[in-house]
């Protein structure tokens, strides 16, 4: 399992307003605090910030965890990599 | 009042107006929030902490933010979903402000801008700073 990036920690943080937070790649909506729908969408505004991504709605619609968004944020930016090579 | 698409919604796109500060929109203001604090309320105290009077509230200014967003940029269509402020300087009654935003990213998937904003006193010196997080009700 992929780790939980430093990179995105702190966007998860500041999103939560929980500035000691613990991420997992295993937590969820409902296991992290002040997780609701404006929060995903200010999160995913963050990493496309920080990470110089974009995504689209039908890559977000089946992410079930953290871990599923960092997975989609390796493969993307892998892919941009890639096509910069 | 505006009525911009996402389409139309690119980064860099820009809006502005214009504000004076009326002493009567402190009053109401003032009336609406019970905010009667002495530094809004009151010269002497508001001078005896280093102000040049008293000091306008700074949510009566970023109030202005909601005209921006709400007439301007998007306009017709725009559904606020938060900001983020800083006050820089202190206001004062009879101030003239310009209020503006610029679209600065794009989340394509939901829809949401984000659109950073500045009011400004006399065209130069910055007063607040925002971070206005936009919903758009229509697509189209």
């Amino acid at each position: 399992m992929l780790p939980m990036p430093s990179r995105m920690l702190p966007i998860f943080r500041d999103v939560l307003n929980a500035p000691a937070l613990v991420v997992r790649l295993d937590d969820n909506a409902e296991t992290l605090p002040n997780y609701d729908s404006l929060a995903h969408i200010d999160i995913v505004t963050a990493i496309e910030k920080e990470y110089g991504i974009s995504f689209g709605f039908s890559e977000l619609v089946d992410l079930q965890s953290v871990g599923d968004m960092v997975a989609l944020v390796e493969r993307k930016t892998s892919a941009a990599r890639t096509a910069v090579v | 009042m505006k009525a911009y698409t996402w389409n139309e919604l690119q980064v860099g796109v820009a809006e502005e107006l214009a504000v004076k500060v009326a002493p009567a929109m402190i009053e109401r203001f003032v009336a609406t929030t019970g905010d009667v604090n002495p530094l809004h309320c009151d010269d002497a105290h508001a001078r005896s902490h280093g102000f040049a009077e008293r000091v306008v509230h700074g949510l009566l200014t970023a109030s202005f933010y909601s005209t921006l967003v709400g007439m301007h940029l998007p306009g017709r269509d725009a559904l606020l979903h938060g900001l983020k402020i800083d006050f820089t300087r202190p206001v004062y009654a009879g101030d003239e402000l310009v209020v503006r935003g610029v679209v600065s990213h794009r989340n394509e998937a939901f829809f949401q801008l984000e659109i950073t904003g500045t009011i400004t006193r006399s065209g130069s010196e910055t007063v607040s700073r925002a971070v206005l997080r936009v919903g758009l009700l229509a697509r189209e």
